[in-house]
């Protein structure tokens, strides 16, 4: 079944011949495995499809156009900005339009007063470069610099540097919204006129609808635009240094300082992070698994197997270190005075600083996520927590727990309790747990695992990002709220009564569920039809696909 | 899942369908190194995606599609091709990718040409001139094999045997004898002898470029046997591809290490580097000029010695024995750049993309002969950062590189001069040419 | 007819015995004397009378209002306070005021460790800021709020913070809401099954899903009741130093500040113009108002710089050289000093007034004449001068002097955007007097919006007026507003509702 010529013209009329193609190579190209965010899975192989047409727009009018167009004609379409995101970011159903957003890349910043205004197609990695150009920066989201500033944005977005600013949504000032029947919503100062520098709403703030704790993955719309806070940074430039593969950025110590400390314990750890927050300094506190150590060490797949093949439960969890970064905002002095007080604190436990490179390889331009998939070809974070340090760790543990008996087929990790830090100057703690595995190993428990995180979170009263459109809607939905699906799916129906942008989104994953084989079996909650939630147009294109008997 | 046996061998895409397989969107391929990143303007190093936006032209995109080609989900035509070939296989993927990764991005390019020639899809109509001319008169540009030598300056006499075997290439026996009598000079003035293949061929470098990998193993085979009847210890040139060529690719193609070709193959910039060094040659007359320099790809990214693998990859992807991983870092960069620094008088500015940021002129792997378009637009693309530096004189490498951009200025009738680095340091040696023996 | 109000009068007798039975006697009523005081409050909106009002004692009784609410269609207004400002709580179609304050006030949880605290929405400034100084915390607050309004109020209405350092802004964390349904909702990471018996303290504001908590403020209590609410506290700092500097030129000031914020110097720093500085000073230190207003300068910057919980001093000091460093070599005009010229302690009075609501019976808006209308935007710092001539202009036209005009400027975040305020004072016992001033403030609203005021918190009738230009925002809105609230019983008649 082809991409409707008559749709097609009208599109191509809209953004230029050559910005569009229905041609079955360009859009295999848009394919979102077998290897990506989220890839190699069971999920990525059921769920997701090659596009019916990519259409590459320029303007938010245009995108508005398409839109309106697709509820007419009752095409799907998914928003794009990199693709990064893996599965998710990517069509579920067949002969979809992909809206490819790259052309969207104007970016302007308002040094005065600390903002960068973004298109879509803007991506962290040069945002970050214009804002330190001009004594700024911006935190890049652990996906890396890779992803779109936008993207980011409305999905996930946080990384060590958010020790003082903490959640990402709050960085969101005045943005544009083409609401899925193509309406364009104007927030913040937008509304009222054409500067975006601030973000609250006229009375209630409409920016709820852009995402939650974390992104819904797009099916409230398509941002055209947005002015992101950046904050104010110190003068000194870090210098780029190096040849590929190992490039990093040389610090001005007297402003910028990552200092590693070897600790006594794990508890110790926690204790540093209460005080250094209740201190109030710091520009990230985080504590580093032996697993990452290894892999900045080594310098391909096989010199990690080898030295990861040495560590053992014991070693992992012998391991204590906690990385902090100073930066001395006002002056060099600060960064001093903060040295002090961090020294007293880190004493004061049993503490001891460690040699530390004075360069950055990962947080200010995060150039390295991309290694996560280095060890097996497949990874996905299959948490991020934020909620008290105490919750953040604990469910970490909790987790790490659950998945020895996943492992194997999860890479062997030794009970490690993974990655967390401090955020929010201590208000909270931020904990994110990864996973990895060989796609080409059976992925069915890898599948089931995923899900099983959704319901011992549920079981043990942990809060968790993947809720929405993450995890089984109708699983999650009554507990958390409890019932926050009811409201979630009336908001959809309401903005987009043809279901249109992104189906089957919320429900990817309940589909999921339905559809594959070896996940029926974990279903033990109820739900509606699916395919009636959905209008019969689009309940048609929710094809099964083959991959869905194989595991 | 059971061991794989895998090589490097192009010739089999089987031997890559693990790369193609686990290519994960990051677009660290299109990207300038985020470490290095600018800012919003010249912020990637793959003209291919750039010019063309699709990401189906960026490595990702290929590496899916050429997936779809090896497991037959996907039918050839003319968007295909175009997307495998409107490519100067620059290399910023492969080692953008292998900043994070362990995937051989370029040898799957190269692989899915030798695909399509074996399919019977390529070369494409555009090629078949060039194709014709190599096969033909042994050069790329069609020319008469006995003008081949004409550059040769007559007070300049190249021994029967040397050392060093100075291999000129096509373009500058023809096209830019500039290049050639500027490198002969540079080797008379050091005192250094040097002999000339009797018959020199072209290097093959578009047939192999292009998947003609069969015809170009043939004169690979012939080049080689050349020159070590010649016994010369160093090959020597002054372009980047033909360089790229004898020290990658001759020894890919025929399986062995470039350390087993029984020669070294140097480009001039190493060479003189070297000479510098050992102190037989000086550059002492002043240049007032104020200068960046453009990192060809060949002589920079892809450069690194060719090791041939063979192993097996099992769990996690992991080989056994560990694939040599050539990552782009030990390209010649230095060189170049010590040489200039050094000229008195030399105002040196680096590019915005420089070393294996560098993005590609357009001209390379038969490009320039399919896509004249696309080459002129890469060449102005990244003539828009020469004219952000503020230099005055674009210094290249590679004799391909330099006429790109210097249709590309002329026809835009801008002012802006290009020399290639054996002028440069030709004009900067104070004795005039000794004579030879 | 007569049977039409004859059912009307059924109906009504009925609502009023299903909320007895609800809240129980002791806790409803349709007192006349006490509708009147809801009626009415310090701003300049009409009156309304509600028809009852009830005291609900937890969130299940509230649930049960409103689906009482619901099936008789009947608005309800609900109240957290007990001072009133911008008429947000005056009924504009009759009906139910809930009030929470008298028995949903209390502090739940203070979470010293996670520097959290859990209160009710009736909880006031004054019993928040007591409880926490006893334990050495606070909250970033706004300016002097009334010590009898609601903080979970205040911060849902985004009353904005005279603490311009912390990057995260607003303190809002997991909150209870009971949508205009009735049905009783967790956000944030309060939502966890169980809560608060859970490992979650509530500490995430966002979520489960979207964003929640983002529709219920600046919401002036049309999308739900809020019945308790986490907040961020911070330690109170172990050393603080008040540093005043007389402004005669507003635009270099302004430039000093975009300086000096940016380098995340001081804490509370806030620009205050003579008349305003001279009502909170004389009023809270029994000054001579007309002479004080007279010597102070025209504006004056009050900075304070502190020393925290570890080597305080030595933050202190080190924030004092780099402002040192910046007037030196940049800002030679600027004068800052410990004292302010004329008024003895002024320093330890304003860190006082700054970290605690306004300490006496008249609230310091109300002291000079009695009423206070203030109009308030949030602006770029470096257009005020522009914002300010253009209103003493207006002001002028109106017959209100412009030298009798309060204003206050709060730099925000790092000096990225500031709350611009301007209070107009009048006798509320002189109509004329108070037609004068409101009839102000109608020119002034459509002027300031012309300019590109941004008006995120719209009151009463310039509600009206913004949302007629902000025409898709307020027509989202309005969808939004359907699906909480069907039969539109919150609080109808603010905003665009």
């Amino acid at each position: 079944m082809a991409f409707p010529k008559e749709v097609y013209s009208i599109l191509e009329d809209i953004v230029g011949r050559e910005y569009i193609s229905a041609d079955p190579v360009i859009c295999e190209g848009y394919r979102a495995g077998p290897a990506g965010y989220e890839c190699g899975l069971g999920y990525e192989r059921v769920m997701t499809r090659v596009p019916g047409c990519v259409v590459m727009p320029r303007t938010t009018e245009e995108v508005q156009k398409i839109v309106k167009v697709c509820n007419r004609y009752k095409i799907p379409y998914v928003p794009y900005s990199t693709g990064f995101y893996g599965a998710r970011s990517h069509p579920h159903v067949e002969n979809a339009l992909l809206i490819d957003l790259k052309r969207m890349n104007d970016l302007e910043i308002d040094e005065k007063h600390l903002y960068a205004v973004v298109g879509p197609g803007v991506i962290y990695s040069q945002l970050q470069e214009e804002a330190m150009k001009r004594g700024m920066y911006t935190v890049i989201g652990g996906g890396g610099s890779q992803c779109s500033a936008i993207a980011n944005m409305i999905g996930d977005g946080w990384s060590p540097l958010s020790h003082r600013i903490g959640l990402p949504h709050r960085r969101i000032l005045g943005a544009e919204l083409v609401l899925p029947d193509g309406e364009l919503l104007r927030l913040g100062s937008l509304a009222l006129q054409d500067d975006p520098f601030w973000g609250e709403g006229i009375g209630p703030d409409l920016r709820g609808l852009l995402r939650g704790y974390t992104g819904h993955r797009g099916f409230l719309g398509i941002v055209t635009k947005m002015a992101i806070k950046l904050l104010p940074f110190q003068p000194e430039k870090l210098e780029p240094t190096g040849v590929s593969p190992n490039t990093a950025l040389m610090l001005p110590e007297k402003r910028v300082k990552w200092i590693n400390f070897t600790m006594p314990s794990f508890e110790s750890i926690k204790r540093a992070m209460y005080e250094i927050a209740k201190a109030e300094i710091g520009a990230a506190v985080t504590r580093v698994p032996l697993f990452w150590r290894i892999i900045a060490r080594a310098g391909s797949k096989e010199e990690f197997w080898e030295l990861w093949s040495k560590e053992n439960e014991e070693t992992v969890n012998a391991f204590f270190v906690l990385r902090v970064l100073l930066i001395g905002f006002t002056s060099e002095k600060q960064l001093e005075y903060e040295e002090r007080v961090l020294m007293d604190i880190v004493k004061e436990l049993g503490g001891e600083p460690r040699r530390t490179r004075p360069t950055d390889e990962s947080w200010f331009k995060n150039a390295d996520s991309a290694g996560m998939w280095l060890m097996c070809g497949g990874y996905v974070s299959v948490d991020y927590v934020i909620e008290t340090i105490e919750h953040a760790t604990a469910q970490c543990k909790n987790f790490a727990e659950l998945k020895r008996s996943y492992t194997p087929p999860l890479m062997p990790d030794y009970a490690d309790p993974g990655w967390f830090q401090c955020f929010e100057l201590g208000h909270q703690g931020y904990s994110e747990f990864l996973i990895y595995w060989d796609p080409d190993e059976d992925t069915t428990r890898v599948d089931h695992f995923y899900l099983e995180t959704a319901k011992e979170n549920i079981r043990k009263r942990f809060y968790t990002a993947l809720l929405g459109s993450h995890q089984p809607l109708y699983l999650t939905g009554p507990a958390y709220g409890p019932n926050y699906h009811k409201w979630l799916l009336k908001i959809k129906k309401e903005f987009d009564p043809n279901f249109v942008c992104h189906p089957p989104f919320p429900l990817s994953h309940d589909f999921f569920v339905e559809q594959a084989e070896w996940m029926k079996p974990l279903k033990d909650w109820g739900s509606p039809n699916l395919n009636e939630i959905l209008p019969k147009e689009i309940a048609a294109l929710m094809k099964t696909s083959s991959q869905s008997k194989e595991k | 899942m059971p061991k794989r046996t895998v090589s490097l061998d192009v010739t089999n895409l089987e031997n890559f369908v693990y790369d193609m397989s686990r290519c994960i969107k990051c677009k660290g391929c299109t990207w300038v190194d985020h470490i290095y990143m600018p800012g919003i303007k010249f912020s990637t190093r793959c003209p291919s995606a750039t010019r063309y936006l699709f990401d189906s032209y960026g490595a990702y995109g290929k590496m899916r599609i050429g997936l779809a080609l090896a497991e037959g989900r996907i039918q050839y035509n003319d968007n295909l091709l175009h997307i495998l070939y409107a490519c100067t296989l620059c290399g910023a993927c492969d080692v953008g990718c292998k900043r994070n990764l362990d995937l051989e991005i370029e040898l799957t390019l190269e692989a899915l040409r030798v695909k399509a020639v074996k399919d019977g899809m390529a070369p494409l109509p555009q090629h078949r001139r060039v194709v014709q001319n190599i096969m033909a008169q042994h050069n790329s540009l069609g020319a008469s094999p006995e003008k081949r030598r004409n550059w040769l300056p007559q007070e300049i006499e190249p021994s029967q045997k040397a050392e060093v075997l100075y291999f000129a290439g096509c373009s500058a026996s023809y096209r830019n004898p500039e290049i050639a009598q500027a490198t002969v000079k540079i080797l008379d003035v050091a005192g250094v002898p040097f002999t000339l293949l009797e018959e020199e061929w072209c290097c093959g470098n578009i047939l192999y470029s292009i998947g003609m990998i069969d015809e170009a193993r043939k004169i690979a085979q012939r080049n080689i046997e050349e020159v070590r009847r010649k016994g010369a210890g160093i090959l020597l040139t002054s372009c980047a591809e033909c360089y790229r060529m004898w020290k990658v690719d001759y020894p890919k193609m025929l399986n062995i290490a470039t350390a087993d070709l029984g020669f070294k193959v140097l480009h001039l910039t190493e060479y003189v580097d070297e000479l510098i060094n050992k102190g037989l040659l000086k550059l002492t007359k002043p240049l007032s000029l104020r200068v960046t320099y453009h990192d060809a790809c060949s002589l920079s990214r892809l450069s690194e010695p060719w090791i041939p693998w063979q192993g097996e990859r099992g769990l996690w992807g992991v080989t056994s024995p560990p694939i040599p991983r050539r990552r782009g870092t030990n390209g010649v960069y230095e060189e170049p750049r010590r040489i200039l620094q050094s000229i008195p008088g030399i105002e040196f500015v680096e590019m915005i993309r420089k070393r294996e940021n560098a993005f590609c002129c357009g001209a390379g792997r038969g490009v320039k002969e399919a896509f004249p378009d696309f080459a002129a637009w890469a060449a102005e693309e990244r003539l828009k950062e020469f004219k952000e530096v503020g230099a005055e004189v674009l210094v290249v490498a590679c004799p391909w590189c330099k006429n790109n951009f210097s249709e590309v200025i002329k026809a835009k009738g801008e002012k802006i001069k290009v020399l290639d680095i054996s002028e440069i340091i030709a004009d900067s040696i104070a004795t005039e040419v000794r004579g030879g023996k | 007819m007569g049977s039409k109000i004859k059912t009307m009068e059924i109906k009504m007798n009925l609502i009023g015995e299903e909320l007895t039975k609800i809240v129980g006697p002791e806790n409803f009523s349709a007192d006349n004397s006490l509708l009147e005081k809801y009626s009415r409050d310090y701003s300049l909106s009409p009156s309304g009378r509600p028809n009852y009002v009830v005291w609900p004692r937890n969130a299940e009784e509230i649930s049960r209002i409103l689906e009482l609410a619901n099936k008789y269609q009947i608005p309800v207004i609900p109240v957290s306070s007990r001072a009133h400002f911008y008429g947000a709580t005056i009924p504009k179609q009759g009906g139910i005021i809930i009030d929470l304050s008298r028995h949903m006030n209390r502090i739940l949880e203070v979470d010293e460790l996670n520097r959290r605290v859990r209160i009710e929405a009736g909880v006031t400034w004054k019993h928040l800021v007591e409880e926490l100084r006893k334990r050495g915390f606070r909250v970033i607050m706004p300016l002097l709020p009334h010590p009898e309004r609601s903080v979970v109020t205040d911060f849902l209405e985004r009353e904005v913070p005279t603490n311009t350092v912390y990057d995260y802004g607003e303190p809002l964390q997991g909150m209870e809401v009971v949508w205009p349904t009735g049905e009783i909702f967790r956000t944030g990471s309060a939502s966890v099954p169980g809560y608060p018996d859970s490992p979650s303290r509530g500490a995430n504001p966002t979520g489960p899903g979207i964003d929640f908590y983002r529709f219920l403020q600046g919401a002036q209590g049309t999308m739900g009741i809020v019945t308790w609410v986490n907040l961020k506290i911070e330690y109170l700092p172990k050393i603080d130093k008040v540093l005043f500097a007389p402004v005669t030129d507003l635009s270099y000031i302004i430039e000093f500040l975009y300086r000096i914020l940016r380098l995340r110097i001081g804490q509370e720093c806030l620009l205050l113009n003579n008349i305003n500085l001279a009502i909170i000073l004389s009023g809270s230190m029994n000054l001579d108002f007309e002479k004080l207003r007279s010597s102070l300068p025209p504006w004056t910057l009050v900075l304070v710089l502190s020393g925290l919980q570890r080597r305080p001093e030595e933050k202190i000091q080190y924030e004092e050289e780099a402002l040192r460093n910046i007037v030196k070599n940049e800002f030679h005009e600027v004068q800052l000093s410990e004292n302010l010229p004329g008024v003895l302690g002024a320093g330890k009075k304003l860190l006082q007034l700054l970290r605690e609501p306004w300490p006496k019976e008249t609230y310091w808006k109300h002291l000079y004449k009695g009423g206070c209308a203030s109009v308030f935007f949030i602006t770029k710092p470096v257009l005020a001068p522009k914002f300010i001539s253009k209103t003493q202009e207006v002001a002028a036209k109106h017959g209100y002097l412009p030298e009798e005009i309060g204003m206050y400027i709060q730099p925000i975040e790092h000096n990225r955007a500031c709350h611009l305020e301007f209070n107009f004072f009048y006798d509320p016992n002189d109509l004329d007097n108070v037609e004068k001033v409101r009839g102000l403030c109608r020119a002034l609203y459509p002027i300031l919006l012309n300019e590109g005021a941004f008006f995120t918190r719209p009151y009463g009738e310039l509600a009206k007026l913004v949302y007629e230009r902000a025409g898709s925002y307020a027509s989202v809105l309005r969808r939004l507003k359907n699906i909480f609230d069907p039969n539109n019983i919150m609080n109808p008649g603010n905003l665009c509702f």
